[in-house]
């Protein structure tokens, strides 16, 4: 089942580059429109020749993994406290609602200006476009727990830390994992945005700088990436989800 | 001797400008290694009764006295399907009880390997719930409620999601597991067949509010196989309950 899956998957993939090449070489044949996917490969591997490459995937996975990790410990922690105090819900209902709405990659010019073109103004603007699908998904996991599950909690007189550990967290679970899932998503949008409005290095400095010198297989290239680590995370993910939480996916097929 | 003893429980709900009456003045006594079964029309209160006696709900008055010998818990609840939980084993989803009362790990192991082969579940400690058919959720349900040690089980339609042969026969490994735990059991049911089959008393509530109708004594010789369903005193039995609810439903009807 997995396995036809993943091979589906891969010659969809296959598939699309085919055409993509097929387009470039035969129909737009001009390669400052779209490269081929051949050029895009040869320019990927002088950059990693050069030691460009490893400097912008090293510069932009740091900023990644520090903004990423920071949504969910934050994320997680808020929905929590969400869910345990009905006052302090009460006061940040409404900003959360609001600034999950807005797209915040538009603060991107003033994080450059508080913070500085370096690594912290971007590791902000990647955890605050991550951190609200999971401290949502974390607060909706942990308020819609199954009335059965707290009787039952309850008939065993089980205390309200018991109740929370044992039976609340845990049934939230699912609801978490999605939520990172679609934090991870958005995080990455966060990393281009944040290193469009000014950066040193990373690949969305990469991609902008070579468009600028109409270095469009060098564009394709960096794009390529974002989307191939976009793939890897949320089917890592997915992975995980299927390790911490094996009931979930297997109990809809009986 | 009398090891629940429950008078004048009375419950009402508020319910907008108004309360439901859901129980009244409610006097049972249960003697040791009992069955009783409550049996009524739908709305009569009967989960009620069942969720008062364990604390699920707060009786509006009334008093529930229990008079057993174990300290920790004296009544354990077992839940229609499903009340098991998905991320736990079911070994994990047995030894619950014994988790919330911080049972040390070596006793609660042994306890629940105990429960599991009583209710012959042995083999599926590792199993997830979604793993198992709907009779051995159920008995994985009633291992849990047994794990704790409870003398008074409160059993709320465990059967009601099964089908017809899955339940006659978790209905017979249901009087063998009491009949050898010397459990006192309240059955919640509206399966009258069921109840006649099981208990040694059948409780018939009234419509709302509920009030107990009438007990009737079960006095069909122990122990019982299933072929007892087809004998003259059986159907007799059910027969006799049947027309006591069908008075309650009519009535009912016409007063709305």
């Amino acid at each position: 089942m997995t396995n036809s899956r993943a091979l589906d998957g891969l010659i969809s993939f296959l598939v699309g580059l085919l055409l993509w090449d097929l387009l470039a070489r035969f129909i737009i044949r001009n390669p400052l429109f779209i490269p081929t996917v051949d050029q895009v490969i040869n320019r990927l591997v002088e950059l990693w020749g050069t030691g460009e490459l490893q400097i912008h995937l090293m510069t932009s996975g740091l900023e990644f993994v520090c903004g990423f990790l920071l949504a969910i410990i934050f994320g997680v922690l808020g929905g929590m406290l969400l869910t345990a105090s009905r006052s302090f819900r009460a006061l940040a209902d409404p900003w959360v609602s609001m600034l999950y709405a807005t797209p915040l990659i538009a603060l991107g010019p003033l994080f450059i200006i508080w913070l500085g073109i370096g690594l912290i103004s971007k590791i902000a603007l990647i955890f605050l476009t991550a951190i609200f699908p999971i401290l949502i998904n974390t607060q909706i996991g942990l308020a819609e727990t199954d009335k059965n599950y707290l009787d039952c909690a309850k008939s065993f007189r089980a205390s309200p830390i018991q109740t929370y550990l044992k039976v609340r967290l845990p049934s939230s679970l699912p609801f978490i994992i999605a939520g990172i899932r679609l934090g991870a998503a958005r995080g990455l949008v966060g990393v281009v945005g944040a290193e469009l409005f000014g950066a040193r290095a990373g690949l969305g400095f990469l991609i902008l700088t070579s468009s600028q010198n109409f270095d469009i297989p060098a564009v394709f290239g960096g794009i390529l990436i974002f989307a191939f680590t976009g793939f890897l995370v949320v089917e890592g993910i997915q992975w995980l989800e299927n390790r911490l939480a094996p009931w979930r996916n297997k109990g809809k097929e009986l | 001797m009398s090891v629940l003893s429950i008078k004048q429980l009375s419950k009402s709900f508020p319910a907008g400008m108004n309360t439901i009456e859901a129980l009244r003045s409610i006097n049972v006594d249960v003697k040791q290694g009992e069955f009783v079964s409550i049996v009524g029309a739908s709305g009569c209160g009967k989960t009620t009764f069942l969720r008062l006696l364990n604390g699920l709900e707060r009786p509006s008055g009334g008093s529930i006295s229990v008079g057993t010998r174990s300290s920790n818990q004296p009544m354990a609840f077992v839940f229609q399907q499903d009340a098991l939980m998905p991320w736990r084993t079911i070994a994990q989803n047995v030894q619950f009880g014994l988790e919330v009362q911080d049972t040390p790990r070596d006793l609660m192991n042994q306890r629940v390997l105990a429960v599991l082969k009583t209710v012959g579940l042995t083999g599926f400690e590792q199993h997830y719930p979604y793993q198992l058919s709907g009779g051995m959720r159920q008995r994985a349900n009633l291992a849990r409620a047994l794990a704790v040690g409870a003398e008074i089980l409160l059993m709320d339609e465990p059967f009601s999601a099964l089908d017809a042969q899955t339940r006659e026969i978790m209905q017979e490994e249901l009087t063998r597991v009491c009949s050898e735990t010397n459990k006192t059991v309240l059955l919640v049911t509206h399966q009258i067949d069921e109840a006649v089959y099981l208990s040694d008393r059948v409780l018939v509530f009234t419509t709302r509010p509920g009030r107990l109708k009438e007990e009737v004594p079960i006095t069909l010789p122990r122990p019982r196989t299933l072929e007892i369903k087809r004998t003259p005193e059986f159907v007799r039995l059910v027969g006799r309950i049947w027309s006591l609810i069908e008075d309650e439903v009519k009535s009912s009807l016409q007063q709305t």
